[in-house]
């Protein structure tokens, strides 16, 4: 404990107990009569001894942890609290101070925060190595295939047989959807999330140019399904606008082409419609392999496939449960 | 007026393909033919595709980023165009891992890319490097660089995303 005289030029010390004097290192004699900033040293916070000035000169209590030095040199943290003490008028004659140690503390705070610092940089390491690893897997897969791709188109060019042609370009449109599906997944920031009506305009994209006797029409909402039905949704939209442009709609023949993508009621509704000559009469046909795996392929997505007449032509509608 | 002339039958555009997977070159080497354009040369390496694109002299380089000999595919690019005329595109899977203006490049294709979009965008550069101008919108799958689409006139609003 310490009393300084508030009236006195400079404020001196006139009266420090012993607790005082051991914690500081110093004899009676050497500190009464000064300042007791003789206390703070080179890594004393500026900032904390200004907090202190400014509440002795307005006459406050202050409470601050100050870095103070022993007469031996070594610095220790000094819990400082003042507090004025007036006389009948109200002038203030006294400041009382109390200081304790609490060094250790500090050092307990200050380990802490440096072990929350190298947890932070673990953390953001770590975050770091899995996204450049995302980054390689995602360039790997996309590069095979880019590979799958090219070597079917490959072995399609050097293939005459017709039957044999048609089997393997249908095959290389199916691994061309997951492709595009998987060249769009990571454009996204939201990795968990996937864009259908991109997806779609992307599959157009590729087939339009090839077909331009047949007038397209897009009705697209945005919808965002969940990544996981990303490739199988693909699959399926892939092979309703190829059999629409395959069955619906041969080649050289005029004729029109709607896909609609909306939400409505609780469902994803995406629909395919061609003026092609539709269903046979008798509404039972031959299910080939494309239909076999669309079908399967709803199973897996929990939708509900429907075909029929669009009069003219054939209107696939399939809806996916929201929250399926 | 320094429009160029329409001619009938213009010089079929030269093609370097600089691809490190040779499947992917010489896939790509057919839809360049079918494009109507020359397929002049395949590196696997930036330090051939440099000695090529000199020696060549190609119209249109297609490079993807990484090569044989590392992730070199921008800095070959650099180098390629530094005193060449030729316009460079890149096709890559990591579209996001390309500098800011390309390296000079014209524009990028995602991988994977689809026959038709590179037969689309192949047509689209030749018209734009035939005619000065672009024809109408890159085809969907094509993304210009910001110097290009100005150089060609694409609104940069109905640029495919």
């Amino acid at each position: 404990m310490t009393i300084v005289d508030a009236q006195a030029p400079d404020m001196p010390l006139v009266f420090v107990n012993d607790a005082f004097l051991k914690m500081t290192g110093y004899v009676r004699s050497e500190v009464l009569g000064r300042n007791c900033r003789f206390l703070q040293g080179p890594d004393t916070d500026a900032k904390a001894s200004a907090t202190l000035a400014r509440g002795v000169s307005a006459g406050e209590a202050v409470s601050v942890d100050l870095l103070n030095y022993r007469k031996d040199g070594t610095p220790f943290w000094n819990a400082l609290q003042i507090s004025p003490v007036r006389n009948a008028t109200g002038q203030i004659i006294y400041f009382i101070g109390s200081q304790v140690d609490v060094t250790a503390r500090k050092a307990a705070e200050t380990a802490l925060e440096a072990a929350a610092e190298e947890q932070a940089k673990t953390a953001q390491q770590a975050l770091a190595d899995r996204t450049a690893l995302l980054h390689e897997v995602d360039h790997r897969v996309k590069n095979n295939l880019q590979l799958i791709t090219s070597l079917l188109v490959l072995q399609t060019r050097r293939t005459l047989d017709d039957t044999t042609r048609g089997a393997l370009e249908r095959m290389l449109s199916r691994v061309s959807a997951i492709a595009t599906v998987h060249r769009r997944l990571f454009q996204s920031h939201d990795l968990e999330r996937f864009d259908v009506a991109t997806f779609v305009r992307d599959l157009i994209g590729d087939v339009s140019p090839e077909r331009d006797e047949v007038a397209i029409r897009l009705d697209l909402e945005r919808i965002d399904i969940n990544a996981a039905q990303a490739a199988p949704l693909a699959l399926v939209v892939n092979e309703l606008v190829d059999n629409a442009l395959k069955h619906g709609l041969p080649a050289g023949q005029p004729g029109h082409l709607r896909i609609r993508v909306r939400r409505l009621n609780g469902d994803y509704v995406i629909e395919v419609c061609d003026d092609g000559p539709g269903l046979p009469a008798s509404g039972a046909f031959e299910p080939g392999f494309g239909l076999t795996i669309t079908h399967l392929l709803a199973q897996q997505l929990r939708a509900t496939l429907t075909f029929e007449s669009g009069a003219p032509g054939l209107r696939v509608t399939m809806k996916i449960p929201v929250h399926g | 007026m320094d429009r160029p002339l329409a001619t009938p039958n213009p010089r079929p555009l030269t093609v370097l393909i600089v691809e490190d997977e040779v499947l992917l070159a010489v896939e790509l080497g057919f839809l360049v033919r079918e494009a109507g354009c020359l397929d002049v040369g395949h590196a696997l390496d930036s330090k051939a595709a440099v000695q090529l694109a000199d020696r060549l002299q190609p119209d249109i380089v297609l490079v993807d980023v990484h090569l044989s000999d590392g992730p070199t595919g921008v800095d070959a690019v650099r180098k390629i165009l530094e005193d060449r005329k030729a316009v460079a595109l890149f096709m890559t899977a990591n579209v996001k891992r390309l500098p800011e203006d390309l390296a000079g490049a014209c524009g990028v294709i995602g991988k994977p890319y689809s026959d038709g979009s590179i037969r689309q965008a192949l047509t689209f550069l030749a018209h734009c490097l035939q005619a000065g101008t672009a024809s109408g919108p890159p085809p969907p799958g094509l993304n210009l660089s910001e110097t290009f689409a100005a150089r060609w006139g694409v609104d940069q609003l109905a640029r495919a995303g």
